[in-house]
């Protein structure tokens, strides 16, 4: 079955290669004598490239013959094409298009199948719940009695604000600002980051856990037209390629410093993190000692090491 | 806006200006940069007449497409010590240069700009144009600006590894005249950086055709 399929690919790619050079062939004589083939004998090398065009022509009509006759045919002299067959002996004007959609929408499903494969396997090494009960699960102890309760969404408002107040105070270059959007919700806060002349940063927080980040350049801004004061826009992505990548990476990193036993750490390493970008823009690569790759400068910093990576350099 | 830096690229001596701005046209798309639109910078020079008083005063009246809403003048005092005052207004001061012309008289024949494409790279922003004065070939300039940084000091060396990897050997290894001369490289960018940075080019074509 397989020699099959592969030897009716190949005279599939033998036919459409014969097609584009016939393409080629009537381009080139469309166009007539071009400003490519000079002043002197310029009929001669036209006529030359015209020549050249046929013999290709008649090489890839050379190989179709050849790949056809190597197709095994099916011994009942019909390639099955199963149920989808009679679709062909559909009388109806309006239905006969059916054919090529239903192929169409079987390779899609085909391909949903193999990447959700992909992703599920993918999913299951890296676990990103952010529940505790799981991990004493899997470890098979008694779930019942064992359940410890996270409770980092739970501190008030005001530890928060000590432990951010800290973190402000140890950073010459990092300022930050704390709003409360919801001063009736006391779990809810935002903090404002700007860091140096680089970027500017918002990250929201439920209790001691950071629950979203958004980071933009240093002149864009976070505050919201409507005038509400307290309120800050946590939705409009940066105007720049470079931020945007550094949101992704700064929600992986808050995903990957989370821990609810010790919440006030991972607010602490997620905002050494986030300190280390600036210097952004005069970094070079840790890999590839470069300031640029596809014009971006090195974007994806370890947590642990806080080395500067490109994001296709990284480890 | 981002940090910006202005260049002259010398046109080789077998080449001319269209076949130069080719040339680069072809080594920015083949890094992946995608065309968007065009740009013009423009510059037309105003002299004080005898009726102020005084040594003569020049005015540089600039537009650029980038700022479409701003007109940007600079006025050259010759001090002691001299020095260049710039002033950035709407579209009204170009009417308003109009009825000084009994004050300030426009040379005409000095009138520059600079005119090309607009090419995308990621965050970089490139600019590849011929410069004319009344209507003559005078060279060509490329801008490249990096638009999430507005220090120049933080990301020279960036905008450097960029720039030699499309333009080579004429881009120097030291940040250009211009952040130095006026200590530019730790403040914040703004659109008459670039303006000056325009200015100083034109000046030089200005003085090879001895004008
Ligand atoms: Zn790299």
């Amino acid at each position: 079955m397989n020699v099959e399929l592969d030897a009716l690919n190949e005279a599939l790619k033998a036919v459409s290669s014969l097609r584009s050079c016939v393409g080629n062939f009537f381009l080139s004589l469309s166009q007539g004598v071009r400003s490519e083939h000079g002043e002197d004998h310029r009929e001669t090398k036209y006529i030359l490239e015209l020549q050249d065009l046929v013999a290709e022509i008649s090489s890839n009509m050379r190989k179709v013959e050849q790949t056809c006759s190597s197709i095994p045919l099916p011994p009942d002299g019909q390639i099955n094409l199963g149920n989808t067959a009679h679709l062909a002996h559909e009388t109806t004007q309006d239905r006969q298009a059916l054919y090529s959609e239903l192929v169409g929408s079987y390779k899609w499903t085909d391909k949903l199948h193999e990447i959700s494969n992909i992703t599920f396997g993918f999913l299951a090494q890296n676990v990103m719940k952010r529940s505790y009960n799981s991990y004493l699960n899997s470890s098979g102890m008694n779930a019942k009695r064992r359940r410890l309760t996270p409770s980092c969404h739970n501190v008030p408002i005001s530890s928060v604000e000590t432990v951010i107040t800290a973190i402000d105070r140890q950073y010459q270059d990092m300022n930050m600002n704390v709003y409360r959007p919801h001063p009736s919700n006391c779990h809810n806060l935002q903090i404002q980051v700007s860091l140096g002349r680089i970027l500017r940063a918002v990250i929201s927080f439920r209790g001691m856990m950071i629950e979203w980040v958004k980071v933009k350049a240093y002149n864009e801004e976070f505050q919201t037209d409507n005038g509400q004061l307290g309120q800050l826009d946590l939705w409009t992505n940066s105007r720049h390629h470079v931020f945007r990548k550094i949101t992704e990476n700064a929600n992986a990193a808050m995903l990957h410093f989370y821990s609810p036993t010790l919440p006030d750490l991972a607010v602490r390493s997620f905002m050494t993190w986030l300190h280390s970008f600036r210097s952004l823009f005069t970094d070079t690569c840790r890999r590839c000692g470069n300031h640029l790759l596809c014009a971006m400068p090195p974007t994806w910093r370890d947590f642990r090491t806080l080395e500067a990576f490109h994001e296709d350099c990284k480890p | 806006m981002g940090v910006t830096i202005l260049l002259s690229y010398p046109v080789p001596e077998n080449k001319t200006g269209p076949q130069t701005v080719d040339l680069l046209i072809k080594r920015i798309g083949a890094l992946g940069a995608v065309q968007s639109g065009q740009f013009l910078v423009d510059c037309e020079t105003f002299s004080s007449g005898p009726t102020m008083g005084g040594p003569p005063r020049t005015v540089h009246v600039l537009h650029n497409s980038e700022q479409p809403a701003a007109v940007f003048a600079l006025l050259e005092s010759p001090g002691p010590p001299p020095k260049t005052v710039p002033l950035v207004a709407d579209g009204l001061f170009d009417l308003l240069m109009l009825k000084m012309s009994s004050i300030y008289a426009s040379k005409k024949q000095t009138r520059m700009e600079a005119r090309g494409t607009r090419f995308e790279i990621a965050d970089f922003l490139v600019k590849i144009g011929t410069v004319t004065m009344s209507s003559n070939f005078k060279g060509v300039l490329v801008e490249v600006e990096y638009r999430p940084c507005f220090i120049a000091g933080n990301c020279w060396e960036l905008m450097r590894e960029f720039m030699q990897s499309f333009l080579g050997s004429v881009v120097q290894n030291t940040p250009p005249p211009y952040f130095q001369v006026h200590n530019r490289l730790n403040d914040v960018y703004q659109p008459l950086d670039t303006i000056q940075q325009y200015l100083d080019h034109f000046a030089s074509y200005r003085k090879v055709a001895g004008l």
